[in-house]
């Protein structure tokens, strides 16, 4: 298959403090991949590197280009959106104008159908076009920042932990529209979770990070099958 | 009646440069968090600019056209030059850095320009002659160079307001504004958006600067002290992060200035409560509105669902 994204010994971190100590990590194009990890394992930080918002080491190539060096604003033009941990909308600006900024790298003409599109696949937003988003619900911010980073038109989508502070059946909600991106949109997907099982249940292909390093790798099923693995993060 | 309301103009007429001022500190603020305190002393060497292009034979209103453009370039190389080193070591280095830029401004007007200390004669571009007035109900008269002043504020404000809303550049403004790390994420560059707020900034201190040299008929070193010092209080009265509140802001202090200083006086004879202490009325009913409202009139208060 084809590599979309392709990391080599990706090194990354803040200050003095490595993070990331070299891992690679290839994701195919048209497939959901999901880090898995626990707290402080570095998975926010790989997303950080990948969408060029922290320095970084070692070679990140998308789609053939190295993006080792691009900044963020040149990254998203690209084709990689992020959503980042913790919703990252735009609080104080209007539902609409938060798509609106999402589709800040393309030209005007088909911004207002592409918005009506994604009013189709989240009409909890369509109902709030005029609400500020800061007054929205979580499930409701997290679903606007992923429509947010749709409005870029991304062939790959970053997300991180969608599911922090979401009831599950929210969560649910949540991941089934992931599914269907990538089954009808032909989306690629890179995906952090904490909430594992959920998660792996829409992977094709699943890396386990520990303190920095990938520590397994595999299909969905191979790593489901991996008793050390199933034991520490599908708790089963 | 009339008196009130005459009171009411010559107010409306200095809190219109306080809400231009102001308006150049919130559009820095929103950007970056920053206040900046060169503001009034960025507007004051562009006003010197103006009156040295003007004294080389430009007509007026061109010369202060160009001293504003000039003034835009300024403010974005201030920004890239000072603004951005100093705020990769630490907020406090740009409080630091614009301290010292509001000193360095001052000295560098009084040693590029002849008799800056004692003042140079600056015209107006408005009509100002002694009977150059509408003549409204009460005996109040309200001057054309006072609606022309209040008129060009508001015509700024407006455009400012569009900028905001209906462009795509005032979106970026607003996103990096609201939430710079997404902002970059939606593809923003963070950088050209705050190198250009200071450009604007700096553009709108200059017509300022401009405005009150024309009230004044002269602009000196000290011109801008006295207007930056009301400014930023009406900044931080209307919510730091508000161009409307910057607005509003301004222009109820000016007022509010303008009454303080006449009444008392009407009313006792006397001048205790009289000029001098107009500025101190002010700034108690600033603080006694910030008790109430500590993000100011019209600031965002920053509370938000999680």
């Amino acid at each position: 298959m084809n590599a979309l994204l392709e990391v080599r010994s990706l090194r990354a971190g803040y200050g003095a403090v490595q993070v990331l100590h070299g891992f690679d990590m290839r994701v195919n194009e048209g497939e959901v991949a999901v880090i898995l990890g626990a707290n402080g394992a570095g998975k926010t930080t790989t997303m950080r590197a990948i969408s060029g918002m922290i320095q970084r080491k070692g070679s990140i190539v998308f789609d053939g280009e190295p993006i080792t060096r691009t900044p963020p604003h040149e990254i998203v033009r690209m084709g990689i959106a992020q959503v980042p941990q913790g919703r990252g909308t735009f609080t104080d600006l209007s539902v609409a104008d938060n798509l609106r900024a999402g589709a800040y790298v393309h030209k005007g003409i088909h911004i207002e159908s592409d918005m009506r599109e994604w009013y189709d696949v989240f009409p909890r937003l369509s109902e709030r076009r005029e609400q500020k988003a800061g007054s929205l619900s979580g499930g409701e911010q997290q679903m606007l920042a992923i429509a947010r980073a749709l409005m870029s038109k991304p062939r790959l989508l970053l997300c991180d932990e969608p599911s922090l502070g979401l009831a599950p059946i929210i969560t649910q909600e949540l991941f089934a529209i992931l599914q269907r991106l990538n089954t009808e949109n032909g989306l690629t997907i890179l995906v952090v979770e904490q909430n594992a099982n959920l998660a792996v249940k829409i992977a094709h292909s699943v890396f386990v990070l520990e303190t920095g390093s990938i520590v397994a790798s595999g299909t969905a099923d191979e790593i489901a099958n991996d008793d050390a693995v199933r034991k520490a993060y599908l708790g089963y | 009646m009339g008196q009130l309301l005459q009171y009411i103009l010559n107010g409306l007429a200095k809190g219109s440069i306080y809400s231009l001022i102001a308006l150049g500190l919130v559009v820095i603020y929103r950007g970056t968090g920053h206040l900046n305190f060169a503001q009034g002393e960025m507007a004051l060497f562009a006003t010197f600019g103006a009156w040295w292009i003007h004294d080389h034979g430009v007509p007026l209103l061109f010369a202060i056209t160009l001293a504003a453009a000039l003034a835009f370039v300024g403010g974005g190389v201030i920004e890239f030059g000072l603004i951005r080193p100093a705020g990769k070591k630490s907020p406090f280095a740009v409080v630091v850095v614009t301290i010292g830029l509001f000193q360095a401004l001052n000295s560098l007007s009084g040693l590029l320009f002849q008799g800056a200390g004692t003042g140079l004669p600056f015209g107006t571009l408005f009509p100002n002659k002694p009977n150059d007035f509408f003549r409204l109900p009460g005996d109040a008269i309200w001057r054309y160079e006072n609606v022309g002043v209040l008129a060009s504020v508001l015509a700024i404000t407006g455009i400012l307001f569009a900028l905001f809303q209906k462009t795509k550049v005032g979106l970026a403004m607003r996103m990096v504004a609201n939430n710079p790390d997404s902002a970059k994420l939606s593809g923003v560059s963070t950088t050209r958006i705050l190198m250009l707020s200071w450009g604007i900034s700096a553009l709108i201190g200059a017509i300022g600067g401009a405005l009150v040299a024309g009230i004044n008929t002269n602009v000196n070193l000290a011109t801008m002290f006295g207007v930056f010092l009301l400014a930023s209080a009406a900044a931080t009265l209307g919510g730091l992060d508000s161009p409307l509140g910057a607005v509003v802001g301004g222009l109820s202090l000016g007022v509010v200035e303008s009454l303080v200083s006449n009444y008392p006086k009407d009313w006792w004879a006397s001048s205790y409560v009289g000029a001098d202490t107009s500025v101190a009325v002010a700034f108690l009913i600033i603080l006694v509105v910030l008790l109430v409202r500590p993000a100011g009139l019209f600031g965002s208060s920053r509370v938000e669902r999680v």
